[in-house]
């Protein structure tokens, strides 16, 4: 056994994948149109009348029946159905778009009975009204290619209203200045799409997109200091009044109040513009992105006048300054008998760059002072996701406030006025959403959104993997307008091999069934002086779920973090990315053999090991470019990007056959046991794959059966017995116990036989059968599934008398909302929500702590929510399968258990 | 470029044999310089100072105070030609002879008040060269000296300029502080003055004069920081500028506002435009250049002022050299941001406040309010009647030695 625990504690283990892969309609579960109409029950006003409906007539799919997704044109629609809006600039389009994503239409008698039990329309009591579901997809394209982003308007029907006069809303169209001309694009949309623009007014845009950034999106605005990127949660209602300072060509500072309220009370005249015309002149440079390019290279010393010049090297401490401070921007320029020519273009980048960024600085400090402004956030083209300008702006705000403010920057800070002017439709359902509602996902297939633009957006899925997969395949398959794609996968593919970073290739490098990665050519010519500029934030595809909800259970939502491991530690980050990458080989075998290991599943499975390995080594560089990186965060994305290559459910075959065979009964003590032992059916974690390989399940399922003797590490289950009513003392009965189940298989049996009063799988959709096929097995278990109207034939009863007491405790199942092995609290379903807030219930507060929480497995129970604190009692599951974790959390070794009870106080 | 007004001031001002006391600034990219000379026509009052007096004698007849009759010189030399300025000193003997004048003992007579960072950086050459030790005083300190000096000193030093027109302002000796000092060098600092000696450096800024001077220079080929401001008086910065009219079409976007011919993006036009650098006139990039920083530095002057509740805000600094364009944008910046609640004021001598202030170090300036003016002003047409580049303050002075501090 020890020579087991040193091989799998080397290989490490990641948990729960499996469990997730399957449920890809949960995940971005929408409510569609019709479901959100039900009239909501009870007191709450319905106003649906004066909200959108999809109206459905002459509906037909659009496009290619062969993709899973085909856009299904629906013509008859009120206007605001498919929003549309743009940011026309002098280099790049920006466009903000929301398209509704049905869920597809589930005639599941689970989730109808579990809805009408919890009466779940109700269960969203802020909402006044019923908001659809969609995504809010952020795409950009280069001017100079506008044919390209009016080929996507069209072949997305973006454009299409219901009536001939349709609009598209503008935040900015470039003017003549800038060579363009708003005649121009004008008379181009209306004669290709037939469509209207309406140019918004910038500074209305600015606020409103800024104002549902910061209030929608959790972690959108951060702080950057010598590279290093801090998110920073807003609170929501502490947000005005802030300082929008808007850099474009020129800069304006906004003093935002609140919605729509605001006053433009600053600004300069010295901005982007200054920094490209000036540097155009000097540098000869062609674009924007070369100057800033060059920059990162240049060193300002050469060319400005610095403290150290004028002093001869000494600090002039008495006021503050030190020699490198700059004394005189180009001040060196004077006295040398020096041509622009004599002068390195990359220099002159810089040193103009760093004027103009500490000018804008100050100057924004100067008047949220003025204001009594506390926070002051950073937007415009000017600042590109540009570590170095974004660290000078941050300089200035510290050294001028002497550390009493911060400057912020904002992730979506490209798509502020497309955003804005989206906004600006009169009804787009989007202003009441809450930060919970939304999800943000980072699909690979999405060039646009990432930092840089890649050539024209991929249709579908083959488009898809054929970009992903390499030159050849590309140039081959691919009419010649496509070859561009090569460039992303390049610039991305690129970091793998970056120097100084361990991890040089995050990627399966052989693997019987999977190219891998190799073969290209990866220019690695980036100078280690200063930070590059690849710093660009992704943005990702904005999913709007209004029915996730905060678990109400939560002790304190606002204090709640989900994770248990904080990646910010370089360590951790590279650790847990190695077990991924290392994770990935075997997975891409299982995600293969799951879809019938075809040559099509063969070239998906290729693919996604490298899209998601590119997300590896794109995070690896810069971890902060999704947003805060969590554990939680990244075996979500690893989910997203499989099913983005069509791999539904991964481990479909195996959990299939798993659970057939492991149907088996159990008392209370054996249980637990059997969840922790059955825990360890994990094929997340690489050291439990191994384990597999050398036997059946069951045996191993025995065999940890045998080692699960108590006490365990962490070992509550006295506490838990007594609790149960198994001690002397009589305890009230849990009213509701929520065990959030994570893999399948085994312990799934040791649920049902657990009867526990409800469940929530993440498997939802499948869970029903399972628990069918195992009443076959247990009374109790029938009894309850019956009464929790799981079974057909007790569908007819939950309509009367659903809480009446019956012999049996109703068992029930729903669904999480969530994505991921892991679970963040803050976002779950409004099924859950309702099961765990009954309505009954929700005023009597001293009834909460009758419920009981049980999270079970190491996504849930460890890598999130080990920490967190719930208003009832709470028992937490787990097995550690991964050495590291096992020594950190719980100061133990691998295969350790966790049985950690703690009732509500 | 400095070489003909300094052999005019040699001419017409300076007679060799009367020089003494002679303080440095050595900036970045200029050396000012104020000497004490007592002049021809006024000859030199009862003083018959003995070289060889001991230190006894020297501080018995300065409570008697002898008072010298004279002026006050001002130079300046490029910082990079700083040989030229050492030449200088060494023909006319100033160090030498200016020590005698004031009876210093032997010991100190090669000392010489400087101020600027050059006064670290160049002592080693100006030992070498001359033998000369620079007493170095704090740059921030000269500048306040120098500035309250000239405010309470010199009649008519301070004015504003509103379109074109200088208008001279009467300081109220006692409502004088606090105020906000704009030294605009090759940088810019910014400092609040409370009092004599009671100053507070606030803010400062590295678009400066230098700025100016080094971007134009690789922007137009131009030879010197004079010609470069001659240059932008007959510039347009139109064709550079991207105004609010280029953005908004030609109206006024008077909901922030902004009037059409507001400057939105400076350089903003260079953006767009197929042209390069030659294809501009260098009269209207250093036109453009000027009101970029000459309004950058109103805006930033103007906050501070406003944070510090400051109503007096003084320009001083080469940067300005009295030259009425930028004196204009910087009125202009001040009166915009401060929708006309303050006024941006000027100083004649606003190049030397630092050298002034050095040379006041030497506690040679009593207090002498109503007897100085301004000898260059008979000279000179009044309306250009700036004295930046050099001039003459007739003023008299009081001969004590350094006090030792």
């Amino acid at each position: 056994m020890d020579g087991l625990r040193k091989d799998q504690s080397l290989v490490g283990a990641t948990d729960n994948i499996n469990e997730e892969t399957n449920n890809i309609t949960q995940k971005v579960i929408s409510e569609g149109g019709e479901e959100t109409m039900v009239p909501p029950v009870g007191n709450s006003i319905h106003r649906s009348s004066s909200r959108p409906q999809l109206d459905l007539s002459g509906a037909a799919i659009q496009g290619n029946f062969e993709e899973r997704d085909p856009t299904i044109l629906l013509p008859n629609q009120s206007d605001d159905i498919s929003h549309l809006a743009l940011d026309i600039g002098g280099s790049l389009i920006k466009l903000v778009y929301f398209s509704r994503h049905e869920d597809r239409v589930v005639n599941d008698k689970r989730k109808k009975s579990a809805k009408e039990r919890f009466g779940v329309s109700n269960g969203n009591i802020r909402r006044t009204f019923p908001i659809l579901g969609g995504r809010l997809h952020f795409v950009k394209f280069e001017t100079a290619k506008i044919n390209e982003c009016l080929e996507f308007i069209h072949s997305k029907q973006l454009h299409r209203g219901d009536n001939d006069n349709a609009v598209i809303k503008v935040y900015t169209m470039f003017e003549k200045a800038t060579g363009g001309g708003a005649y121009k694009f004008a008379d181009l949309f209306k004669e290709k799409l037939g469509v209207s623009i309406e140019k918004e007014d910038e500074m209305d845009c600015l606020v409103a997109g800024a104002n549902f950034l910061l209030k929608a999106i959790r972690h959108e605005a951060f702080t950057h200091k010598e590279g290093h990127k801090e998110f920073v949660q807003i609170d929501h209602n502490d947000l005005y009044p802030y300082l929008l300072v808007n850099i474009g060509s020129g800069v304006s500072m906004i003093k935002v109040d609140g919605d729509g309220k605001f006053q433009r009370v600053s600004g300069t005249n010295v901005g982007g513009g200054t920094y490209w015309g000036l540097g155009r002149l000097l540098t000869k440079c062609k674009s924007f992105d070369e100057l800033l390019e060059l920059s990162q290279r240049g060193d300002n010393s050469s060319i400005d006048m610095l403290v150290g010049d004028i002093y001869g090297g000494l600090d002039y401490s008495k006021i503050g300054l030190s020699a490198s401070t700059i004394a005189s921007s180009f001040g060196k320029a004077i006295s040398e008998n020096k041509e622009i020519e004599d002068y390195r273009p990359e220099d002159i980048s810089l040193s103009l760059l760093r004027m103009i960024s500490y000018n804008i600085g100050q100057i924004s400090y100067l008047t949220a002072l003025q204001l009594g402004i506390k926070r002051i956030f950073f937007g415009g083209f000017f600042i590109r996701g540009h570590a170095y300008t974004m660290d000078t702006i941050s300089f200035a705000i510290q050294f001028w406030s002497k550390g009493g403010a911060q400057a912020m920057f904002l992730r979506h800070e490209g798509f502020l006025g497309a955003l804005g002017a989206f906004m600006s439709y009169e009804k787009h359902g989007l202003d009441d959403l809450m930060v919970h509602q939304l999800v943000e996902r980072f699909p690979m297939g999405a060039p646009y959104t990432g930092g840089k633009i890649h050539g024209p957006p991929l249709g579908d899925l083959n488009e898809k993997a054929r970009w992903i997969q390499g030159p050849d395949l590309v140039c081959s398959n691919q009419k010649g307008t496509y070859f561009i794609c090569n460039l992303l996968q390049i610039s991305w593919m690129e970091k793998f091999v970056r120097k100084g970073i361990k991890i040089t290739a995050p990627v399966p490098t052989a693997s019987p069934r999977t190219t891998g990665l190799g073969g290209f050519e990866a220019p690695s010519s980036k100078g280690d002086t200063l930070r590059c500029d690849e710093s660009n934030l992704n943005v990702g595809v904005l999913h709007l779920v209004p029915s996730l909800e905060v678990f109400p259970l939560l002790a304190d939502p606002k204090t709640y973090e989900p994770n248990t491991i904080d990646l910010a530690d370089p360590n951790e980050l590279e650790y847990w990315f190695t077990v991924l990458s290392e994770h990935l080989p075997d997975l891409v075998d299982k995600a293969v053999a799951s879809e019938g290991g075809t040559d099509d599943a063969r070239r998906r499975g290729d693919a996604f090991a490298r899209a998601f390995s590119a997300h590896l080594a794109r995070l690896m560089e810069e971890p902060a470019a999704y947003g805060k990186l969590s554990l939680a965060n990244l075996l979500e994305l690893r989910e997203e990007c499989l099913r983005e290559f069509n791999f539904f459910d991964a481990y479909s075959t195996i959990k299939h056959r798993e659970n057939e065979a492991s149907l088996a009964e159990t008392r209370l003590l054996t249980l637990i046991e059997g969840v922790l032992a059955a825990n360890i059916f994990d094929w997340g974690s690489r050291a439990c794959v191994d384990l597999y390989h050398k036997g059946t399940i069951i045996e191993i399922y025995r065999m940890s059966r045998k080692k699960m003797q108590r006490p365990w590490r962490v070992d509550d289950f006295d506490a838990f017995k007594e609790r149960m009513g198994f001690g002397d003392k009589k305890h009230q009965r849990h009213k509701r116990a929520l065990l959030f189940v994570d893999n399948s298989g085994a312990d799934v049996v040791v649920l049902v036989a657990n009867s526990l009063p409800a469940l929530n799988d993440v498997t939802a959709m499948e869970l029903p059968e399972i628990v069918a096929e195992a009443a076959k097995h247990c009374d109790i278990l029938r009894g309850a599934a019956e009464a929790g109207g799981l079974l057909m034939d007790a569908m007819i009863n939950i309509q009367d008398s659903p809480r009446e007491k019956s012999s049996s405790t109703p068992l029930m199942v729903v669904e999480n909302g969530c994505g991921s092995p892991c679970i963040d609290l803050r976002q779950v379903s409004s099924e859950l929500a309702a099961a765990a807030k009954d309505a009954d219930l929700v005023c009597c507060f001293n009834i909460l702590y009758i419920y009981l929480v049980i999270l079970e497995g190491m996504g849930r129970a460890l890598h999130t929510n080990y920490n967190a604190r719930f208003k009832c009692d709470a028992l937490k599951l787990a097995m550690v399968k991964n050495q590291r974790l096992a020594e950190k959390l719980i100061k133990g070794n691998i295969y350790d258990c966790v049985c950690r009870y703690e009732p509500a106080n | 470029m400095e070489g003909d007004r300094i052999e005019e001031v040699r001419l017409v001002h300076s007679p060799v044999d009367e020089i003494s006391h002679l303080a440095l600034d050595i900036g970045g990219s200029l050396i000012k310089m104020v000497y004490f000379s007592t002049s021809r026509e006024q000859p030199i009052d009862k003083t018959q100072i003995n070289a060889s007096r001991d230190s006894h004698a020297v501080s018995r007849s300065s409570k008697d105070g002898h008072l010298l009759n004279g002026r006050l010189y001002f130079l300046k030399f490029e910082t990079s030609k700083i040989n030229e300025c050492l030449d200088f000193i060494s023909s006319k003997q100033l160090h030498y002879r200016g020590l005698q004048h004031c009876g210093f003992p032997a010991s100190d007579k090669n000392i010489i008040k400087a101020t600027g960072g050059g006064a670290f950086k160049f002592a080693d050459l100006f030992k070498e060269k001359l033998g000369i030790s620079l007493d170095k005083v704090e740059e921030m300190s000269s500048l306040v000296s120098g500035a309250n000096f000239l405010l309470k000193a010199v009649p008519s030093e301070a004015f504003t300029y509103v379109n074109g027109q200088r208008n001279y302002v009467q300081i109220d000796h006692n409502d004088l502080y606090p105020y906000l000092l704009v030294n605009i060098g090759s940088g810019v600092s910014m400092i609040k003055v409370d009092g004599d000696g009671k100053y507070e450096r606030v803010s400062g800024t590295s678009v400066g004069g230098g700025t100016f001077w080094g971007l134009g220079k690789l922007l137009t080929k131009c030879k010197s920081f004079d010609d470069l401001l001659e240059m932008s008086h007959q510039g347009n910065n139109r064709v550079i500028d991207m105004l609010v009219g280029d953005i908004y079409g030609g109206m006024d976007y008077l909901k922030i506002g902004l009037s059409s011919t507001a400057i939105a993006s400076s350089f903003g036009k260079a953006v767009s435009e197929n042209r390069e650098l030659e294809e501009y006139r260098p009269e209207d990039v250093a036109r453009s250049l000027l009101r970029m920083i000459s309004n950058n530095i109103g805006q930033i002057a103007y906050l501070n002022a406003l944070r510090f509740g400051l109503k007096k805000i003084f320009f001083g600094g080469f940067f300005i050299r009295g030259h009425a364009y930028t004196m204009d944008t910087i009125s202009v910046a001040v009166d915009f941001w401060s929708k006309g609640e303050a006024k941006a004021m000027f100083l004649r001598h606003e190049g030397f406040l630092g050298a002034l202030g050095a040379f006041m170090n030497y506690q040679l300036v009593e207090e002498f309010p109503d007897t100085i003016h301004l000898a260059g002003e008979k000279n000179r047409n009044p309306l250009v009647g700036d004295l930046n580049d050099n001039g003459v303050i007739e003023c008299c002075v009081q001969a004590r030695p350094a006090v030792e501090d």
